[in-house]
């Protein structure tokens, strides 16, 4: 089967091989690579394979999670497979102290964190947290409404994107 | 071309109401010539009495008296209260130009109401009697055969809702947001470029005289609600009033988040989400139209046929909003 794949990669030395490894560790045969570099971080990658079966591309999408690698679209025979969506936000707040693991926890539950960015001006101020979360098209309500759970309970403020 | 007369009363001599008097004043043969009206402003009214000449106004006399605080030393100086002068002076449009309560609507409300029940047209600058109470006003402009006009209320100089009604006639509007109050993009533009923290940057607004004394209103977010209101009615068809909008200010936005934001290129600002009826900071990419510097304003408008039209431009400033005045004016003059 035919499969074009959409990722985001850190413009890094290697990252491409990094992130090509996958498909050939499960027998996909690579026929094309397109690279968009316009000077943005994540630089937007295409990658179009061919592979045996549905197995082998399952295979391929849980090594790259494993990998960190942000997926953004799956095109399977031409047709959409998967996507995701990036939402950027920003938690103004005693983050760290409102036991932040928890706070990454309940926002895995919608989608996942796939960065984040810690500004702490001393211990006792409120600190902002910038986060990047992949999130399927599907779920983006309910990270939604998981996000804006948090902020009352833990008393952030959130600074949403546009 | 057959010159037209029209009276014209001011209810409220601030920045607004000079900056419009001396726009007049300048523009006034220009008016004439081009559109064939002459304006005559037979009364301003203030707090504590009132200017009225039939005759009209000398009006770069008035403004240079009321700058120098000394507007009772005028010949034609009464004490009429604004009410007195609308219900014993018949003019064609009553200015309405106090200032905002978001609370009570008061004055304006009362200055509005009183006005079109007498068939006078009103253009107003005044957001909150529109955010109060604006499918009453409509209503009763409708039922009066007056007519009701707002641009100045929201944006100062853009113009967004006659663009709506000259422009985009054939266009379905699905969304509304942009930055609507120039006091908090002057202070999150300065804490972005300098790093200074918000009581920095509002100081040195408050010393440019770009923010108020008090400027809880404009950083609280209270003014970009109320003209999310007024967008939402006038530009989406709704039927809300300013307890519908779920607003937060910018006092807690730190400079930690300004620099994260800008690490990952975006620029936080506080945004009017009409469609949403949701004001609160977000963060816009640093390459975005709606990411505009200092005092300015932008809106962009997301339709079905023409797609995005973003407008920029002063949001505040008496002769920049005086613009819109005018424009609200000439409208009611050629639809008579």
């Amino acid at each position: 089967m035919k499969v074009d794949m959409k990722l985001g990669l850190k413009d890094v030395p290697g990252s491409l091989l990094w992130a090509l490894e996958p498909i050939s560790l499960h027998g996909g045969n690579i026929v094309s690579v397109l690279h968009s570099r316009n000077g943005k971080d994540p630089v937007s990658v295409q990658i179009g394979f061919r592979v045996k079966d549905q197995k082998s591309l399952d295979l391929i999408k849980k090594d790259m999670k494993k990998h960190t690698i942000h997926l953004t679209e799956i095109l399977v025979e031409g047709r959409k497979y998967y996507s995701k969506k990036t939402l950027s936000i920003i938690f103004i707040g005693h983050i760290i102290d409102k036991d932040v693991l928890e706070t990454i926890d309940r926002i895995n539950e919608a989608g996942l964190v796939s960065s984040i960015d810690v500004l702490m001006p001393s211990p006792e101020e409120k600190s902002s947290v910038m986060l990047n979360i992949d999130v399927d098209n599907g779920n983006i309500k309910r990270l939604n409404k998981t996000i804006l759970g948090i902020c009352k309970e833990k008393q952030f403020l959130l600074i949403r994107s546009l | 071309m057959k010159t037209k007369e029209i009276n014209l009363v001011i209810i409220g001599f601030g920045v607004i109401g000079k900056g419009f008097a001396e726009v007049l004043a300048d523009k006034h043969d220009f008016l004439r010539a081009n559109y064939g009206v002459d304006l005559k402003v037979t009364a301003i009214c203030e707090r504590d009495g009132s200017v009225v000449c039939k005759k009209g106004i000398d009006l770069d006399n008035v403004v240079e008296l009321s700058l120098n605080n000394n507007l009772k030393a005028h010949e034609n100086w009464t004490t009429l209260k604004s009410l007195d002068v609308i219900n014993k002076i018949r003019s064609d449009i009553v200015l309405e130009l106090t200032p905002s309560n978001i609370e009570t609507g008061q004055p304006g409300l009362t200055h509005i109401k009183e006005s079109l029940k007498r068939g006078m047209c009103v253009v107003t600058s005044n957001k909150a009697p529109l955010a109060v109470e604006f499918s009453q006003l409509q209503k009763l402009a409708k039922n009066s055969g007056a007519e009701l006009r707002y641009e100045a209320t929201v944006g100062g100089a853009l113009p967004l809702i006659n663009l709506r009604k000259h422009a985009l006639q054939v266009n379905n509007i699905n969304s509304v947001q942009g930055i609507l109050n120039g006091t908090c993009n002057y202070v999150l533009t300065k804490m972005a470029d300098e790093y200074v923290s918000m009581d920095v940057a509002l100081k040195e607004a408050q010393n440019l005289g770009i923010a108020e004394a008090d400027p809880s209103y404009d950083i609280n977010g209270i003014d970009t609600g109320a003209k999310v209101v007024i967008l939402a009615n006038s530009l989406l068809g709704m039927d809300v009033s300013f307890k519908d909008v779920a607003v937060t200010g910018i006092s807690d936005v730190t400079t930690e988040a300004i620099e994260l934001a800008r690490k990952h290129n975006h620029v936080i600002k506080l945004i009017g989400d009409v469609e949403r009826l949701d004001v609160s900071p977000r963060l816009v990419p640093i390459n975005h139209p709606l990411n505009v510097s200092g005092t300015l304003n932008a809106v962009t408008i997301s339709t079905d046929i023409a797609r995005d039209i973003t407008v920029i431009g002063p949001g505040a400033g008496g002769k920049e909003t005086s613009s819109s005045l005018f424009s609200d004016i000439i409208d009611i003059i050629r639809s008579k």
